[in-house]
């Protein structure tokens, strides 16, 4: 792996001295000397303006150029009336020296130059991936766990029962009516009305501007126990550990936003109707292509929705006659898929080869129920990344069992791609197989890409079968033309592009899979800033996420709290158990100086007593953001009795887990 | 020996004591005498009870313990193997390929797919071909493709929010342009509420098992597309089909599906309609405000598929319900898309606020799916805000619609099934033996059967598909040599509930003048001569 040091920068940049505050607020909280916002703000933009001077050679056209660096002085966190940074979230500990250029927003994707934070995200060959551990909280725990359900049912039930017959008006919805049979029985809301209102302030929080390291929370407040929101008005911006924005892609300024707003130019917004009538345009074809290079596959087909590429694929895959064998915790994407398909379903423990290899045994032993003919196919359905476990698939172990039973490999990169592996290629590139050895690959673009839809990926008859076959093809619209470009360049970005020239293109293409993009492979319009398209910031990209996801994931455990998942895993599950908790875990982090916002899940995501928190690290973290994460967690665990992984004796102390990071994420 | 008692002593003594204090408190509990009683007089009546009882108990703890997701190896079905016998077993299976590769057929449409180079729009270039041609085969029905105004606005929304959202509504994806859009369709349509769905397909699909469960009943119409199919398919209800287009099969098929109720006394469960706007199949419409009158008399309530009325028709493209002047809230549940309305993406449904409140928990493309990009949500705000302020659209849009029926409804060699203010435009070859009646003149009288999609004049159906889809195919090449894109409806043939006879569907935009329009269908016009005068 190359070091990926940010290239020096051809100007230096002198800080101006601190302009006369245009702020309510001066910063307080940071200890190192902070210029103030302004200066540091033009400082930034004018390092961003040079830094896009510098591609003015490399034929861009001189409308995005110009729109760009107009668009840049112009910043998202200068247009905040009330900008203030007691949080310290607009601006980074400490100002860029001289040397460093940030090309980017720091509260979109934080600024961190340390080298000494990024690691490799890769498997050690040979090495046995850890089982999936469930580990179990002391018994008094679980035992408050189930008393705290016991109670809310309880009390929802006693509350159903007086509310219907003292107040019936609120229950007009959940009783027949005029011969109409109630929309949803007051037994099959029972969990929604009584237990998911009560925390509904975790839930569908409505947010602003671009979901990147932080985000804005639009604030609201329920006057009537969470039966209406109201929107205050106000904003918060507030540390986003929960988005799925892996690698950092989700931003308004930078060189692939600049791409996305050329394509708007040129292409407009849409594409007007489905791939097989009329809406297939060039730019599909070449990012299917690029799709299919960046995977390692033969070919790939795009489609404009993550759910719909499982939901509407999968039946055209297999059907009557056929087996899919789908791993306990897929995502329901996959169930829908399954189930639509008509083949018949049985699952396995979740991530246990020994439960997947007896049931392959007896599958293919028995045959198809009652008739014992052999199965036509049998199509194994496992997540690359597990969505709400961080667990990582056992793929090595998972391609021994497919030699000898021959079934059909489809692997949900969902959240792996571009999230895992030493170029970002997923779970195949992590545990380094070839990914042909996969039959079929899916993924979405919503998460390491920032955009949004998703792919599938295999050999060129299977895909091209796809094409015409696939429910999408005639019936659904499809991908648009910006959401195409974020594809394209974020990809490109994150493969870097290959230099034509022939001299060393011996050098930099490897005739391996992990390879560069060629150059042919973009639009002859879409051309990247040099960090971008050099790959650099790519690679950047993927080891500080790397770096962040065993940061955390070490941090925590040492911390002392239950998580679950592999630590190279971004997704980072801590533990809650008691229901009570969640809300509370969920306001003491939004609550702090820093605002962190995070996911809760309970059931039904989860199983009834392991509710949990979710963390979601980017690449866009810096180092402080996540001891900030750290040191929130540490405190709020203190508070909520969560500290159950480990004995006392064997904890850290934050202070020791912040400055031993390094030491940490390597371990 | 000796030693092995006075080592087991304590051992003795502990168990002595254990029992009484375990005796002791049993008879604190309250009702342990009645216990004590109840097994010693049933011990003495007849000792085999205690043991049967025991092994009861016994069993009855073995099954609450075991696991309920074990493969059923006790099954009547499952035979014993040595495991050898299961090797050989596994040695000996082949699967079928994954996937067969395509025939010269299928391999021959897709290379035909027409692929657009650059912006889509009236007259766009074709990679196919290397050559501009005006448009009949995309959804633009508004001409919103490639508008300046929302191009501007998607970019400002760019600069602001990026372009993916990163998350489910539920969790930091809700974003307050969602918030804004739901209230425009909202107002627009005047419903109370509406929830956004990021894909037009998936919304109704998901919809219809977020209300429809098992034990409820649909009673849908024998045309409806393909999404809808899948969504009762998933739902699992109880589906009862009515003839096509036909609101008196409804009420035939309402009222037996009452009769049945009463005869089975079962309880009341939630009973839907499910129908099309425009039938994506034919571009058929619905009659709206009788349907409305056949739903309340029965008491069901509507699902109706506006995906492709919504922005096509009505003065400013509220669609069927602007057009025949119902009110919105009417239906009770309206699911269009922004995809093809409006020409950003996405999906929505619109109903009450109770309707949106159930989805946004239960509709499972919603929950699981990530939201929409930023910037596609300001488009078809923008969208609606073009429409309602250019009301000139839609009256183009309607003008060419007649202009082109027109044209084509003099051509005798293609029956047009869609409505004549339809703006999509599906013709079928006529068949030289029924040429001169209407279809569904020549529909046998007896009552078709509820529970099965097929039509009941399925069996005279007298077209071949295969030759039919071949001669489409030349008609749609012959277009496209003399200027125009016009498709084939494109179908699933095989995984469709049933088939659909082949046919071309034009779309008609109001980006085009009404001369061109004419010009485009005079092509296809003698494309269609040429090509099926050819067959005689």
């Amino acid at each position: 792996m190359p070091n990926s040091s940010p290239s020096p920068s051809p100007m230096a940049i002198n800080v101006v001295a601190p302009a006369p505050s245009m702020f309510k607020k001066r910063s307080s909280q940071s200890a190192a000397p902070m210029a103030s916002a302004a200066s540091y703000l033009s400082a930034l933009s004018q390092a961003d303006a040079r830094a896009r001077n510098t591609r003015a050679p490399t034929a861009t056209p001189a409308l995005s150029l110009s729109s760009s660096v107009t668009s840049s002085s112009e910043d998202t966190v200068l247009h905040d009336s009330d900008f203030d940074n007691s949080d310290g979230l607009s601006l980074p500990a400490r100002p860029p020296t001289s040397e460093q250029v940030f090309t980017t927003v720091h509260t979109e994707f934080g600024h961190c130059a340390n080298e000494e934070y990024r690691l490799v995200s890769q498997h050690t060959a040979g090495e046995p991936l850890p089982a999936h551990v469930e580990q179990d909280p002391p018994y008094y725990i679980l035992l408050s766990t189930y008393i705290s359900y016991l109670i809310l049912i309880v009390i929802g039930h006693i509350r159903d029962f007086l509310g219907k017959r003292f107040s019936p008006k609120f229950y007009t919805h959940l009783v027949p009516r005029n011969g109409y049979a109630p929309l949803n029985s007051d037994f099959d809301s029972f969990y929604t009305r009584r237990l998911k209102t009560r925390m509904d302030e975790c839930f569908s929080q409505p947010v602003t501007g671009v979901a990147g390291r932080t985000i804005l929370l639009l604030d609201r407040i329920s006057p009537d126990y969470n039966h209406t929101q109201i929107l205050t008005g106000t904003r918060t911006r507030a540390l986003n550990i929960s988005s799925y924005n892996y690698l950092g892609f989700a931003q308004a300024r930078g060189g692939c936003a600049d791409a996305v707003e050329e394509s708007i130019r040129r292409y407009g917004v849409s594409t007007c109707g489905n791939r097989l009538e009329g809406g297939s345009s060039d730019l599909h074809t070449v990012t299917e292509a690029l799709v299919a290079e960046f995977v390692g596959m033969e070919d790939a087909l795009i489609s404009s929705m993550g759910f719909a590429t499982n939901s509407a694929y999968i039946p055209a895959l297999v059907g009557k006659g056929c087996l899919v064998i789908s791993d306990e915790l897929n995502h329901a994407s996959i169930r829908f898929g399954t189930r639509l398909s008509g083949a018949n379903v049985r699952m396995f423990k979740h991530n246990d080869m020994r439960s997947l290899e007896n049931l392959l045994r007896e599958v293919i032993s028995q045959g198809q129920p009652k008739t014992h003919r052999p199965w036509k196919k049998i199509l194994l359905i496992v997540e690359g990344l597990y969505s709400m476990e961080g667990t990582l698939v056992n793929l090595p172990v998972i391609l021994e069992l497919k030699k000898k039973y021959k079934f059909y490999l489809f692997v949900d990169e969902a959240h792996s791609i571009g999230a895992l592996g030493p170029h970002g290629r997923g779970v195949a590139d992590y545990f380094g197989v070839n990914p042909r050895s996969i039959d079929i690959l899916m993924g979405t673009f919503t998460k390491s890409f920032g955009a949004a839809g998703g792919y599938i990926a295999g050999n060129k008859a299977l895909i091209d079968r796809l094409r015409i076959r696939g429910h999408l093809g005639p019936y659904a619209e499809a991908m648009t033309p910006p959401v195409l470009t974020q594809v394209l360049a974020s990809m490109a970005s994150i493969m870097g592009i290959a230099t034509p020239s022939p001299a060393d293109s011996t050098a930099l293409v490897p005739a391996s899979h992990p390879a560069p993009a060629s150059p042919s492979s973009l639009p002859p319009w879409l051309t990247l800033p040099p960090l971008l398209s050099s790959g650099t910031e790519g690679r950047s990209r993927l080891r500080r996420l790397a770096f962040n996801s065993r940061y955390l994931h070490h941090g925590l455990a040492k911390l002392g709290f239950i998580t679950y998942g592999h630590p190279a895993s971004p997704i980072v599950p801590l533990l809650l158990f008691n229901p009570g908790k969640m809300n509370m875990f969920h306001r003491m982090m939004k609550d702090r100086q820093t605002p962190i916002i995070v996911v809760v899940v309970a059931y039904p995501a989860t199983p009834l007593v392991t509710s949990r928190v979710r963390f979601c690290v980017s690449a866009a973290h810096t180092k402080e953001d996540v001891d900030c994460v750290l040191r929130a967690c540490d405190e709020v665990g203190d508070v909520l009795d969560l500290k159950h992984g480990i004995p006392k004796r064997e904890r850290w102390d934050i202070e020791r887990i912040v400055s031993s990071a390094v030491e940490l994420a390597t371990s | 020996m000796e030693s092995a008692s006075t080592n087991l002593e304590p051992l003795f003594a502990f168990l002595a004591r254990s029992l009484s204090t375990l005796e002791f408190a049993f008879n604190k509990l309250p009702g342990s005498a009645v216990i004590q009683r109840y097994v010693k007089s049933s011990h003495q009546n007849d000792p085999g009870r205690t043991l049967l009882e025991l092994i009861l108990v016994i069993f009855a703890i073995r099954t609450l313990l075991q696991s309920r997701t074990r493969a059923d190896r006790t099954g009547k079905n499952f035979i014993q193997f040595s495991e050898k016998e299961v090797d050989e077993l596994v040695d000996e299976w082949t699967p079928e390929p994954l996937g067969q590769p395509l025939s010269a057929v299928e391999q021959a449409e897709l290379a035909a797919v027409p692929i657009i180079a650059g912006p889509n729009g009236p007259k766009p270039k074709l990679v196919n071909t290397g050559k501009t041609a005006t448009n009949l085969a995309s959804f633009n029905f508004t001409g919103l493709a490639g508008n300046e105004h929302i191009k501007q606005r998607a970019v400002e929304t760019l600069r602001k929010y990026g372009l993916g959202s990163c998350g489910p509504p539920g969790f930091y994806g809700t974003l307050d342009v969602h918030i804004d859009l739901e209230r425009d369709i909202a107002d627009f349509l005047g419903t109370e509420a509406t929830i956004l769905y990021s894909q037009g397909f998936s919304t109704i699909s998901s919809v219809i098992p977020a209300f429809c469960k098992r034990g409820d009943i649909i009673v849908a119409d024998r045309g409806v597309n393909f999404a809808i199919h899948k969504g009762i398919q998933i739902s699992r209800s109880t589906v009862r089909w009515f003839d096509h287009n036909d609101l008196k099969s409804l009420e035939d098929v309402l009222e037996g599906v009452e009769k049945e109720r009463r005869k089975r006394r079962g309880p009341l469960t939630r009973r839907f309609i499910i129908t099309e706007g425009i039938f994506e199949k034919d571009g058929a419409m619905v009659d709206l405000p009788k349907l409305i009158e056949i739903k309340y008399k029965h008491k069901y309530r509507l699902i109706l598929d506006e995906s492709f009325s919504f922005g096509t028709v009505g003065r400013t493209g509220r669609g069927l319900t602007e057009l025949y002047n119902v009110p919105a809230e009417k239906v009770d549940l309206l699911v269009g898309s922004t995809a093809t309305g409006l020409c950003a993406g996405g999906g929505f449904c619109a109903g009450s606020q109770t309707v949106v409140d159930h989805q946004r928990i239960n509709g499972p493309s919603f929950v699981f799916s990530a939201s929409m990009p930023a910037l596609l949500s300001v488009s078809a705000s923008e969208g609606i805000n073009m429409l309602r302020s250019t009301p000139s659209i839609l009256s183009t849009l309607q003008e060419n619609v007649r202009a082109a029926r027109a044209i084509l409804d003099r051509v005798d060699c293609i029956t047009i099934p869609s409505h004549p203010a339809s703006p999509i435009i599906h013709m079928y070859i006529r068949s030289p033996s029924a040429s001169s009646l209407h279809p569904s003149s020549a529909a046998p009288s007896k009552p078709s059967n509820p529970t099965s999609p097929v039509p009941r004049d399925a069996a005279t159906w007298d077209w071949d598909i295969e030759t039919e889809e071949r001669l489409l195919q030349e008609v749609v090449e012959e277009a496209l040599a003399q200027g125009v894109i016009i498709t084939k409806a494109k179908r699933l043939r095989g995984q469709e509930a049933v088939e659909p006879r082949p046919s071309i569907r034009l779309a008609m935009t109001s980006a085009l003048s009404r001369k061109d329009t004419e010009k485009a269908i005079n092509v296809v016009k003698s494309a269609l001569v040429k090509v099926l005068s050819k067959r005689r």
